[in-house]
């Protein structure tokens, strides 16, 4: 299936498939090194502690453990990480900020005696008074979680002002126009309180890594990390190592959605490591990256006015976004939050106050499509009733107030590089908006930005090694999205070599060069950018020895079917490397680099694109139990252009699955700071009977993006779509949603109050 | 989930020496037959034994027979949830108890884990029992070196994972009539996490267009599946029709006492009791006027 | 306690500690690191093998359990060092994309096939439909176990 040629808008098959779909292909569970030991870790039970004493001295007696290492290890290294702001220590060191909190670890010969000596460790708590929701954490005198005026930017901060404060971690405030002004002129206006869950992303893989030192100035990693040259940064300032003296590997990711952003167990790991002076493998079940990662939770209030025949004038939003007991990607969320808040329309002034919480809970970070899936169901259901107030269908709201291309989004970023109006069209459309449904029918859709890319920094290497194959040196992590098929797809274009001749190695910070990252829909685009580039570069080393080869013009070489031809004559790339070296051996590299263009690297001008976040479904309501049966999706990617429609398809399908889920099921339940869902029994994703039967999807070209042949990012928008459908779909039953997951149970008791409400107006009626 | 701790298995290949290792090791020991619930409750650290004796190893002790002369169909404690799923046997002469089975957990727990061992586990949120609970003439047999003893469903499950069994017991078979004419049974769940969050089963006899016997059991609401017996009430001599359903359906709720968990309110939880026996009635009166 | 067993067609002879799980066996013993832990409850699928066939959760299953049976994981699906049809299903519907679910899922749809050559649409979600995917909205999975049904039936001699 790779013996060929796939270029840019083909269906290439994926160049990973066959190591996977043989249970060939190494996840980071699947390394195993000579001596390596089991680390275990010792949590905190209680939301907020102090940690009077720990006494390890049974623990480490017990035959086959190496060590146990807790807050007292830490003293001759800077123990705090965290990219935004570094407030988290390695273990806890006085202090557990949440139910979960790692407080030792254990390092042993096997994972059961690890298990064993976690019960040997006695560790004497002071229980301390908590805030475990956004409420008690904003109350006067609510206790404080960190000591505000200690905390240090991390080393990848980026977003301007930080002033922490009482437990706001960090706030991101946008203003443009005279709101107040408008809101009292308004004829229409629709405000409300809304709830969003905390969700866990729930990769099929939890966390995990290995650490090794080699020498006492040298560590190497294998981690499940998305973000490795990040994780690099962070743990080499924490062990004051050289950068480069930190290697970490990065093999196949078994899933990532944001989970596995910015650094994870890679401190724990390799302090354990040190300690223990071997190597050292953590490995998290899924509870335990349930503490380590997960999805914001939010309270929002939003108003939005409009005139009376639906043009839309202001939208006024405050909102509360819980990050736990750490930073962690927080600051990041509550900006693109901010962002997302006001939607794509054309207001004439917004004002968007968005704070990030500290409390007692279990750190929240990235989350596929963070920020606008909080925001974008709150925003699109008002939207639809001030269309139900004034008249105007969902559809004519859009076409009337939606921002057109080149438009500003927000003063001094980007602006509109998207046709919002043509892509809803299609929503609406794969929907048959037109047409009557059923009386338990229902249908919505959703439409939004958000801001993607991150940092515009990514560079590759590509290396015709002497038989004529070509390596792909690029350090974006393959989490299944198939990123190292478009790569290979980027290169193949440019080249015209079959998959089967390139090969993209794992992520290896000693090998691989820098890439920022991997999300913010930004690998395709940037990392893509990249690679594109370096083949452009190979290529022109390939015409040039082909034109002194040959003694031709440079437009007489042409480059196809995987080798170099001039005339009648070719040669394959091998041959042009023997003939260049004058010996079967040598190499040649392509180079690309990708940097911001002036103005483009800060958060302020960007973002490197506005992804567009749309979709609709149709779903049937079962009025008995509230249950919602999704019925069809309809999915519009716009992707400027598509290196690869399957793969887009496929993440398109998933993203859908996932905004179901935080639409409609899924919601990490806490009592007092303790995780009460922290299993698979008891947190429900979805399962293939939840999913339509009908899937439309719908990818729009317009060569309107950054990358190369106008392609950008895809693959978070759906998420923010569907929950904003699923709730219009319920608002057209009659039913308003103000707190996700929007469960059986939610819109059952939402279905009993609207019909109080109609019982009320209908007494009222009859009584007058 | 932890690692286990380490423990021994016995392997008894008849009754006598399973008693044997039963009697010998008491409550250092656990009956282990598929495991998937006992190896579950091991693993979470909320129990742990010594010995567990694999009582699968005991002949046809997941053997199902049907004997025709007494109508009745006999199901072998340790058979798996998957074998009977798919007992030809039992998609002849008793096709709900197939359905129901074909319900429980997922494929792969079903193929190991036993009907015995779900039973005696007494999950609240169990299929089976909940089935057998409203199946009229459903024992239970246990067996001990004392003797043999048949049980039924409501003496059988005494509260939240506990039951009859005493310690030197073990369930051997479970004994099922099969339904007579114009009768007709039905299991309905409503779930949205792993397990249901309400579980009903019904069966309606009718004779002269109308019912003559009526039985309902609830399960999921409680520490054990019980008998809704007021509802049964308001069934017998009536006409099975919606309204009628709907009474019976009323009363079956309100018998209940759901507690507020991650499953759902009580409010709601009353609330999918009442749809579910609305709709597991109707489905068992079609039933039962569709078997001649 | 000494055990038995044949995995992937090969006997093996091992002294475990009764409390082993298969998983464990299979990952930790004999480096059979194509099953992989996920929920670790026998609810997700990932860890899913065949025991003669039956799909079982191998980390809640005793290695005990396996004792002179026969247990297929990921790496012997392969035929002869080439695909098997279901495998080349996946791969043409694109039914997999991390790749961390696929080789349970792709055991779950062998025990299936195995089972009934030709299953409808139904059976083919009642049987694989408590397996779960994380990436791919299960949409391409159930194309692929239809495309192996196809595929399956078409391969003289399997």
């Amino acid at each position: 299936m790779l013996d060929k040629a796939y270029g840019v808008g083909e269906r290439a098959p994926q160049v990973d498939g066959p190591a996977k779909i043989t249970g060939q292909a190494k996840f980071a569970g699947d390394i195993k090194l000579a001596g390596m030991l089991e680390a275990k870790v010792l949590r905190s039970p209680f939301a907020h502690a102090r940690i009077r004493s720990i006494d390890v001295s049974r623990a480490e007696a017990l035959p086959g453990v190496a060590c146990i290492l807790t807050g007292n290890d830490l003293g001759d290294i800077d123990p705090y990480y965290g990219h935004a702001v570094r407030d988290r220590p390695i273990v806890a060191i006085d202090r557990a900020k949440f139910a979960g909190d790692p407080v030792a670890i254990v390092a042993a010969e096997s994972a059961s005696i690890a298990d064993q000596a976690l019960e040997l460790i006695v560790v004497d708590y002071e229980e301390l008074p908590h805030a475990t929701t956004i409420e008690e954490a904003m109350v006067a005198n609510a206790p404080q979680i960190h000591d505000t005026e200690q905390l240090r930017l991390g080393l990848f901060h980026g977003l301007g002002d930080f002033q922490p404060h009482n437990n706001i971690c960090y706030e991101h405030h946008l203003e443009d126009g005279d709101v107040e002004k408008l809101f009292s002129k308004a004829d229409e206006i629709v405000e409300g309180e809304y709830r969003f869950p905390s969700v866990y992303q729930y990769s099929m893989e939890p966390h995990l890594t290995v650490a090794h030192w080699i020498a006492n100035d040298q560590l190497e990693l294998w981690s499940n990390c998305q973000h490795p040259y990040l994780v690099r940064a962070e743990v080499a300032d924490i062990f004051s190592l050289s950068k480069a003296n930190v290697r970490i590997h990065v093999p196949y990711l078994g899933g990532g959605f944001g989970s596995k952003s910015y650094t994870r167990l890679e401190p724990m790991a390799a302090a354990v490591a040190r300690k223990a002076a071997r190597p050292v493998r953590i490995a998290n079940s899924v509870t335990e990256s349930m503490w380590t990662s997960r999805r914001h939770n939010m309270i929002c209030k939003m108003q939005t006015a409009a005139d009376k025949d639906g043009m839309l004038l202001a939208r006024k939003v405050e909102l509360w976004l819980d990050t736990g007991a750490y930073a962690d990607n927080g600051p990041r969320v509550v900006a693109t939050a901010a962002d997302a808040a006001a939607g794509p329309y054309a207001w004439q002034a917004q004002k968007v106050d968005a704070f990030g919480v500290y409390t007692n809970r279990p750190p929240s970070g990235s989350y596929r499509a963070f920020g606008a899936t909080h925001l974008q169901w709150i925003g699109e259901s008002q939207i639809n009733e001030i269309g139900r107030r004034v008249g105007l269908d969902a559809l004519e709201m859009r076409k009337k107030n939606l921002l057109k291309f080149g438009d500003t989004i927000r003063k001094g970023g980007k602006p509109l590089d998207a046709d919002l109006i043509g892509d809803i069209q299609k929503v609406a459309d794969g929907l048959d908006w037109g047409e009557k449904r059923g009386e338990n029918i229902g249908r919505g859709f959703g439409i939004g930005l958000l801001a993607a890319g991150s940092r515009p920094v990514s560079t590759s290497f590509l290396r015709l090694e002497a038989d004529g194959t070509i390596t792909v040196l690029v350090s974006t992590t393959e989490l299944g999205q198939g990123a190292r098929t478009a790569m290979s797809q980027l290169v193949s274009e440019v080249l015209k070599v079959p998959l089967s001749q390139i090969r993209v190695p794992d992520g290896d910070t000693q090998i691989t060069p820098y890439d920022r990252s991997t999300g913010a829909s930004r690998s395709t685009t940037l990392a893509g950018g990249a690679v594109h580039l370096a083949a452009l570069d190979l290529r022109e080393q390939l015409i040039d020895i082909a034109v002194k080869m040959w003694k031709l013009s440079d437009e007489a070489i042409e480059i196809r079917e995987g080798q170099v031809w001039g005339g009648d004559k070719s040669a394959t790339f091998a041959e042009c490397l023997e003939w260049h070296f004058g010996f079967v051996g040598g190499e040649l590299f392509g180079r690309g680099i990708v940097r911001p263009e002036e103005g483009q690297g800060t958060y302020s001008a960007g973002p490197v694109f506005w992804e567009v976040c749309t979709g609709g479904v149709e779903i049937e309501l079962d009025r008995d139990t509230g249950e919602i049966k999704l019925r069809k999706v309809v999915s519009v990617a716009d992707v400027g252009t598509a290196v690869n429609p399957s793969l887009i398809k496929g993440q398109e399908m998933g993203g859908a699955a996932q905004g179901l889920g935080n639409a409609i099921f899924e919601e990490m339940h806490f009592e007092d700071g303790q995780l009460m869902n922290g299993n698979l029994a008891d947190y429900r994703v979805p399962k293939l009977f939840d999913m339509a039967e009908e899937f439309v999807s719908v990818i729009v070209q317009n060569e309107d993006g950054p990358g190369p042949y106008g392609l950008k990012g895809v693959g978070e928008g759906i998420l923010a779509a569907m929950p904003a459908a699923i709730v219009n779909a319920l608002g057209e039953l009659g039913i308003e949603i103000n707190e996700l997951p929007a469960t059986p149970e939610r819109v059952w008791k939402a279905m009993n109050d609207s019909r109080q409400d109609d019982n009320t107006l209908q007494k009222k009626i009859g009584g007058e | 989930m932890r690692t286990l701790t380490p423990f021994s298995i016995l392997a008894p290949t008849t009754l006598q020496d399973s008693f044997q290792h039963i009697e010998e090791h008491g409550w250092n020991a656990a009956l282990y037959a598929g495991g998937t619930e006992l190896l579950l409750t091991m693993r979470s650290g909320l129990a742990s034994f010594p010995y567990l004796i694999d009582i699968k190893k005991i002949p046809q002790f997941d053997e199902i027979s049907f004997n025709k002369d007494e109508g009745m169909l006999t199901i072998g404690a340790g058979a798996t949830h998957r074998s009977i799923e798919t007992s030809p046997l039992v998609l002849e002469q008793l096709p709900l108890l197939a359905e129901v089975e074909s319900m429980v957990a997922n494929i792969r727990v079903r193929t190991v884990g036993t009907i015995g061992g779900n039973l005696c586990f007494a999950d609240p949120h169990s299929d089976p029992a909940t089935l057998f609970m409203a199946w009229a003439g459903t024992t239970f047999e246990l067996v001990s070196s004392a003797g043999v003893r048949q049980i039924a469903p409501d003496e059988f499950f005494v509260d939240l994972f506990t039951t009859a069994r005493a310690e030197n017991e073990l369930m051997s078979k479970i004994h099922l009539p099969i339904l007579g004419k114009r009768m007709g049974g039905a299991y309905k769940k409503f779930v949205t996490l792993e397990r249901p969050t309400a579980n009903v089963a019904a069966f309606l006899g009718l004779a002269n267009g109308k019912i003559d016997s009526a039985r309902i059991a609830v399960g999921s609401v409680g520490p054990i599946p019980v008998r809704a017996i007021d509802a049964e009430g308001t069934l017998l001599g009536g006409f099975p029709d919606e309204k009628l359903f709907e009474r019976a359906a009323e009363t079956a709720a309100e018998a209940t006492d759901p507690v507020d968990d991650v499953y759902g309110s009580k409010e709601y939880k009353k609330q999918i009791v009442r749809v579910l026996t609305r709709r597991a009635l109707k489905q068992a009166a079609t039933r039962a006027d569709r078997s001649q | 306690m000494q055990l038995q067993t044949t995995i992937n067609g090969k006997p093996i002879q091992a002294e475990v500690p009764a409390e082993t799980l298969l998983i464990d066996l299979l990952r930790d013993d004999l480096d059979l690191t194509g099953t992989k832990r996920s929920c670790d409850m026998q609810i997700c699928g990932s860890c899913t093998v065949l025991l003669d066939g039956q799909p079982v959760s191998s980390c809640s299953l005793l290695a005990y359990e396996t004792q002179d049976r026969q247990v297929l994981t990921i790496e012997g699906v392969s035929l002869n060092g080439s695909l098997h049809p279901v495998q080349t299903a996946f791969l043409q519907e694109y039914g997999l994309q991390c790749g961390f679910c696929t080789p349970g899922m792709v055991l779950t749809t062998l025990s299936l096939l195995a089972e009934n050559p030709n299953p409808d649409e139904e059976t083919i979600r009642a049987h694989i439909g408590s397996n779960l995917c994380r990436c791919t909205g299960y949409y391409p999975i159930v194309n692929a176990v239809k495309k192996s049904v196809q595929l399956t039936n078409n391969t003289p001699g399997d």
